[in-house]
């Protein structure tokens, strides 16, 4: 009886499985991801694009929950996180993992620059993907930075009017950046309503197409230095010297004829 | 032939509409969204609008302002913004529900009261020389660090004003000592008035790259 079950159950999985793959494909795509090769030198560290990927998932689902309590006003802000933080059941939580996700983030997008460098995984053919993931990085410091000014504290506030105040050395349109970062000449409810308006639509519209063409790109290129690129640059070096060797040989069988 | 060699069957004047009719459809997307962004930009760079209306707003009285040592007082600025829609209450009658407060450093030059005020009664009317002898006198400063625009605040040991975020530093008179700010703080338009009443407005004397006005106060 429990075998019958069990056969069925395994039927109907399997049944579900391929009728899915046929329609989507993917369980082949789920296969191609979770078994990515990779360079075996550096091993790990291959896996901080992923990370990066993960991290952002986590800001769009715990930033779509906050956005069930917080209040964009001036008056307003700084009571809903207080809500969130201490009335709202696992509000604490949410928040917490939403701001120190935040802070791996960074980290994690740092961590994956300096390797995507010092593996040279940005030269040709995969300059454009750099070039995006440079793009990211902006993107995500902006997110990071706006999402900082939204607790409307004095924390918050004053970083934002230091950030502000940078981009006043914006040559030639150092004016027109403050005016337009603060809604105004002062800092006020409009201030806020831009953080906003940049830190819930504007920045994630940006990023998530840019993380759609970032991985394009990785698809398109495969990530560098794979097992495949290897064999084939260790395949031509082999014969290289092998040619280098023979020609050595046949050199030296010309000297002693001589 | 070059006629030949195109393969476009597309007369010149039919290049010339395409083009025309792409860039009014590319004009129509793009500058409404990017105006509508730089709405208070526009307003505030080129037609010199600013949040807060000009108008004078009572500080305290000058007989308060200590000697010796720098005093913080809070004073509230209508600020229109968005809250200049027009609705019963948000006016610019001085009742408008926005406000933006600043905060305003007091001092007396090298911290020296002048003797007038010392001998004279604080009930008694100032002449228009006692005015204009204590306005002379007075340090009305914004307490915005002219580097980054944090707040300052006046330290009682060590006789300066200091930004807590980069360490720039102040003499009592607001002049710049050390640290990166790029010179003293802002000074506030003031006023004294006959009884001894102190009046300031939402403008800044200093005068340097940003057109006398600070970033963010």
């Amino acid at each position: 009886m429990i075998a019958r079950i069990k056969t069925r159950t395994r039927e109907t999985g399997r049944f579900l499985l391929d009728w899915m793959e046929d329609r989507t494909g993917i369980v082949s795509m789920t296969e191609k991801f979770l078994y990515e090769p990779v360079p075996k030198r550096g091993k790990w560290l291959y896996t901080l694009g992923s990370a990066t990927l993960f991290l952002i998932t986590l800001q769009f689902l715990t930033g779509i929950l906050l956005l069930f309590y917080y209040v964009p006003t001036a008056d307003n802000a700084w009571d809903s996180i207080y809500y969130i933080m201490n009335d709202a059941y696992f509000g604490q939580l949410i928040r917490g993992i939403h701001f120190w996700s935040a802070n791996a983030l960074l980290m994690v997008i740092g961590l994956h620059m300096v390797r995507t460098f010092l593996s040279a995984s940005y030269k040709a053919p995969r300059e454009m993907n750099w070039v995006v993931g440079v793009l990211l990085i902006l993107i995500v410091t902006i997110l990071a930075f706006s999402g900082y000014a939204l607790r409307w504290d004095q924390e918050g506030f004053y970083a934002w009017e230091v950030g502000v105040k940078i981009a006043s050395y914006t040559p030639i349109i150092g004016g027109l950046a403050i005016s337009s970062l603060l809604g105004g000449d002062t800092a006020g409810p409009a201030t806020l309503s831009r953080v906003f308006a940049l830190h819930v639509w504007l920045l994630p519209a940006a990023l998530a197409p840019l993380i759609g063409i970032h991985l394009f790109l990785l698809r398109k290129h495969g990530e560098f230095g794979a097992p495949y690129e290897y064999s084939e640059r260790l395949a031509a070096l082999r014969k290289r010297q092998q040619m280098e060797g023979l020609l050595t040989e046949e050199e030296e069988d010309e000297s002693t004829q001589e | 032939m070059p006629e030949e060699l195109q393969k476009d069957p597309l007369t010149r004047g039919q290049f010339l509409a395409f083009g025309a009719l792409g860039t009014f459809v590319g004009a129509v997307m793009t500058i409404p969204p990017i105006v509508y962004f730089l709405d208070p930009a526009i307003k505030d760079v080129f037609q010199g609008r600013s949040d807060v209306p000009d108008r004078w707003v009572e500080l305290g009285s000058v007989f308060d302002v200590p000697d010796k040592k720098v005093v913080t007082q809070l004073v509230e600025f209508t600020q229109l913004q968005t809250y200049d829609s027009g609705q019963p209450g948000v006016d610019e009658t001085g009742n408008n529900k926005g406000t933006i407060p600043n905060a305003v450093l007091l001092s007396w030059k090298d911290g020296k009261m002048p003797e007038l005020l010392k001998s004279k009664d604080k009930k008694a009317k100032l002449s228009k020389g006692d005015i204009a002898e204590l306005t002379k006198e007075l340090n009305v400063m914004s307490n915005a660090c002219a580097h980054m625009g944090c707040p300052t605040r006046w330290t009682d040991i060590e006789k300066e004003i200091v930004c807590p975020c980069h360490g720039g530093i102040y003499d009592i008179n607001g002049k710049h000592t050390a640290g990166p700010p790029p010179h003293g703080l802002w000074r506030y338009d003031f006023q004294i008035r006959d009884d001894g009443s102190m009046y300031v407005r939402h403008e800044f004397h200093l005068k340097n790259r940003d057109g006398g006005k600070p970033y963010v106060v």
